[in-house]
């Protein structure tokens, strides 16, 4: 196994806007993610986590700072990156007329899966999701449990090296985020590395060995489940204790 | 990296989907106004014209009609679709995917040029229908059809991109590209118009194109052809060079 990191991202800085309208949404942040991590990015709304994730992703452009996935630049050789990363994005941006399977189709096509190989994983991923019935039905239909569903076995249609989860349970009730948790700890045991962020705290605590909290663009802690759940606390006392302070919270 | 073939041909297959989807809008429609024109003037007021330049009026109007047909399809093809996806966020899809700025600009014209050239199809059956169609240059029918379709195709990326409403994605097509069709001698030969009209009509880039297809289906033409080639040839690699700028900068579709 290769010892290059899985993510490296070195001084990222997201600025949006011009003059009286620029905000700086990422502040010069550096992360290293190891190869089959669990990695869990939290913070709270509008801190930077997103625009992290969209970065590296390739839905926004860095103003300054590199990013390299498994040693491959983002930027500069963004094709092959791009090979390596799987998003399971907050919003759903998906054609809503279209059904879990020709989104599994379209996007395994996009990433250049022929069409055998590319069937032959979304019937896996439909039966692993549990969307059988649901294969076949436009995307306006689902509920909020099975958009979710189907938004993960599109991310993982192309079997990315890296797994970015952004909210991936937001809107799906209890039985299924326990499910979908069984899956990514299945997955992540199995060698994948994943990036998870959340609200749910309990989530994070679960699934993640490595935590990162941003706020207002900077990492502000960082460290291991264990580092952030010292003297009896849990994961989300610790998270508050930090956002809360006023060094956070400038 | 290698050229994702893959990748477009799937842009090309998800964009007969979506046609084959909304099918009234996509196909019929622009089918049954072809037929309306081509009754229209091909018939009944082509049956009152004598045959011009020894061609029958209903022949002689009916790439005209094509090019209407073309330029509509094309341009309602790439600028709905990509202003779809940027309304619902689907072009994320495309952006995460390993798709080149090059291939970016391939799979969105080469989607509306699919849809384009089903809809020309069908009208070539219409017109085929009414006994309006030759074709003395099928190499030039086909090279005039795809760059034609490729250049309103890009016209419509560029409208997409820019556009913030609905409304929006409609201006350059009210304003600009309908007037300079009707005015670019789609059913007329620039033989009927005054001296100072037919000057004008020759600065019309829309008049080459219209030239372009009739010459290749009837033979007669009344346009330079080598300045067409060249203005239609201009105009395709100006807005491919454009349209992937606009891709790479990533305007209005990344953050």
């Amino acid at each position: 196994m290769s010892n290059i990191p899985m993510l490296e991202i070195k001084n990222l800085v997201k600025v949006y806007g011009k003059g009286k309208a620029k905000k700086t949404a990422v502040d010069n942040i550096s992360l290293t993610v190891e190869r089959g991590a669990f990695f869990g990015l939290l913070g709270p709304n509008g801190a930077g986590k997103s625009t992290t994730i969209h970065c590296i992703t390739g839905i926004a452009q860095p103003t300054a700072g590199q990013i390299l996935v498994d040693g491959v630049d983002v930027v500069k050789d963004y094709k092959l990156a791009r090979t390596k990363v799987g998003l399971s994005p907050q919003e759903f941006n998906v054609d809503i007329f279209a059904t879990p399977d020709q989104l599994c189709n379209y996007m395994g096509g996009y990433y250049g899966i022929n069409k055998q190989d590319r069937q032959k994983r979304i019937d896996e991923l439909i039966a692993r999701f549990d969307l059988e019935k649901h294969r076949n039905v436009k995307f306006q239909k689902l509920s909020g449990g099975l958009k979710r569903r189907a938004m993960l076995a599109r991310a993982l249609i192309h079997t990315p090296d890296l797994l970015i989860l952004d909210e991936p349970t937001a809107g799906v009730d209890v039985e299924q985020r326990h499910d979908l948790w069984g899956f990514l700890k299945e997955m992540n045991k199995n060698g994948k590395t994943i990036i998870l962020t959340s609200h749910y705290l309990e989530e994070i605590q679960y699934l993640c060995d490595e935590i990162a909290i941003i706020n207002h663009g900077k990492i502000v802690k960082e460290g291991t489940k264990q580092d952030f759940m010292q003297d009896g606390k849990s994961v989300e006392d610790t998270y508050l204790e930090i956002t809360r302070t006023k060094e956070s919270q400038k | 990296m290698k050229f994702n073939r893959i990748g477009l041909f799937t842009m090309f297959r998800r964009e007969v989907d979506r046609t084959l989807r909304v099918v009234i809008q996509t196909l019929i429609a622009p089918v049954i106004s072809a037929a309306l024109y081509i009754f229209i003037f091909g018939t009944v007021i082509g049956g009152r014209i004598e045959s011009f330049e020894g061609v029958p009026y209903i022949s002689f109007v009916f790439p005209g009609v094509l090019m209407l047909s073309i330029i509509n399809a094309s341009f309602a093809s790439a600028s709905s679709a990509l202003y779809f996806m940027r309304f619902t966020r689907g072009i994320e899809e495309i952006l995460i995917a390993p798709f080149s700025y090059l291939e970016m600009l391939i799979g969105f014209v080469g989607s509306a040029v699919t849809r384009t050239m089903m809809v020309s199809f069908l009208i070539l059956m219409v017109g085929l229908l009414f006994g309006a169609v030759t074709l003395v240059n099928p190499v030039a029918f086909v090279f005039y059809i795809a760059s034609i379709s490729a250049i309103f195709a890009m016209l419509g990326i560029v409208v997409a991109l820019w556009a913030e409403s609905f409304e929006q994605l409609q201006v350059l097509n009210t304003f600009v590209i309908t007037p300079l069709t009707y005015l670019g001698g789609i059913f007329y030969s620039i033989t009927f118009l005054p001296e100072t009209a037919a000057m004008i009509t020759r600065v019309n880039p829309f008049f080459y194109f219209a030239d372009g297809i009739r010459s290749s289906m009837i033979g007669y033409s009344e346009a330079n052809t080598t300045i067409g080639l060249f203005v239609i040839l201009g105009l395709v690699i100006g807005l491919g060079i454009l349209v992937t700028q606009l891709f790479k900068r990533g305007w209005k579709i990344r953050s």
